[in-house]
């Protein structure tokens, strides 16, 4: 009996392992175009993009593609080269898994422009629940309805990265709008 | 798992192996609109044709895959471990279309969410695995696993095509109706999947009802049977 699950398991293991190798190369690929485009969205007007990781002494980075893991930061210019917003990838925990989003933050008004859900688990999305309306200040979101554990993950991961990241942008704005 | 409590046993009317499987999981043994199995998928992502198509192929890769499987080594396999056998292999299947769907469009691997990994617990699955292909030989379970998987991939485009076509007015996204057309967004939430399950439902037993008095009037007086088709 034990031999038997012994050998149904490891026949198993085998075969998700061979899918994950054969597949991954292209889930990879599928992701970086996701996040271009999602760079492209949340940065209506983008014409340029550029990709900065962020270093453990909080210095930026300039990186050649998307390979490079660690928190990232992507500058998108409009066809003159002046910064149109940064677009910050973050994550929580939801219900079911991690939900990764990223958000677009404009440093000229101080406030977040954007946000999508990149990749999640759970069964409601909370993207499609995020509502842009009338807001009485920019720092307002309407309402984030559904699921309370994915609404509560998706404030968490914006909270959690703003602390992180945002003081890394004031500190290199300047090299930012450079373009450096 | 509590969907695993509720399901059908193998002396579930309806359920045999007679006749050909792969016709049978099609139409005659439906896996929703006959043996109302599979619910959780079936009212959560019908909300697009789409999801339901996309649902519905993932669901036939992993019957066919885990069904050829289990029954290869039905012989092997003790009673007592029979059912964690059973969950070993059909969670491989799942895990492999997880990474399959990822790898072929993330933005359906998006809309699909949990529900890819939840097949492993629908009850459509478990149920044919002990049901069919732990007795059955090796094609004849994977034919049952493609007529099921169709049957139920033809079930869930039929809910979708409803939901997606009152709730939003487009059909695979393509508007259907003119612009003064106001979508009836309740299709697209879950009391619209109920709803429309239900209008399928009464639909399809109002149809049986009616083919099964004719079949007793043709029984009865075949010559009279002919006359009124032939006025109808």
């Amino acid at each position: 009996m034990i031999r038997l699950l012994g050998a149904v398991s490891l026949i198993c293991g085998l075969l998700i392992v061979g899918t994950n190798l054969l597949t991954s190369a292209r889930i990879r690929s599928n992701q970086e175009t996701i996040m271009r485009n999602s760079v492209s969205e949340l940065l209506p007007g983008a014409q340029k993009q550029i990709i900065y990781g962020v270093e453990p002494s909080g210095e930026l980075k300039i990186l050649p593609g998307l390979d490079t893991p660690g928190q990232r930061l992507f500058a998108g210019y409009d066809a003159s080269g002046k910064l149109l917003g940064i677009v910050i990838e973050s994550s929580a925990r939801g219900y079911a898994d991690l939900i990764q989003a990223m958000y677009s933050y404009s440093p000229e008004k101080q406030e977040i422009i954007g946000f999508k859900i990149v990749d999640m688990r759970d069964t409601t999305h909370p993207a499609t629940v995020v509502k842009h309306g009338s807001k009485k200040n920019p720092w307002e979101i309407d309402a984030i309805s559904g699921a309370t554990i994915s609404s509560r993950a998706v404030g968490k991961l914006i909270a959690t990265s703003e602390q992180d990241v945002l003081p890394v942008v004031r500190k290199n704005l300047e090299r930012i709008e450079k373009g450096e | 798992m509590s969907e695993i409590v509720s399901c059908h046993t193998s002396e579930s009317p309806g359920i045999t192996a007679e006749g050909n499987p792969f016709r049978n999981g099609l139409w005659k043994q439906n896996p929703v609109f006959v043996m109302v199995l599979g619910m959780c998928p079936t009212l959560a992502i019908t909300n697009s044709v789409r999801n339901a198509v996309s649902m519905g192929f993932a669901t036939t890769f992993v019957m066919v895959i885990s069904y050829g499987l289990i029954s290869m080594i039905r012989k092997l396999i003790p009673k007592q471990v029979r059912i964690a056998t059973y969950i070993a292999i059909l969670a491989m299947a799942v895990t492999v279309v997880d990474f399959l769907v990822k790898a072929i469009s993330i933005p359906i691997y998006l809309a699909l969410g949990a529900y890819i990994p939840l097949i492993v617990s629908n009850c459509l699955t478990l149920e044919r695995a002990e049901a069919y292909a732990g007795k059955q030989p090796v094609m004849k379970s994977m034919l049952d696993g493609l007529g099921m998987g169709f049957g139920f991939t033809i079930a869930l485009t039929m809910l979708g095509a409803v939901r997606e076509v009152l709730g939003a007015g487009t059909f695979l996204g393509v508007h259907v109706f003119s612009k003064n057309f106001e979508p009836w967004v309740l299709f697209l939430l879950p009391p619209g999947g109920f709803i429309s399950l239900a209008m399928w439902l009464l639909f399809f037993a109002w149809w049986k009802e009616r083919s099964a008095k004719r079949a007793v009037i043709r029984e009865a007086a075949p010559e009279m049977a002919i006359a009124t088709e032939v006025n109808a």
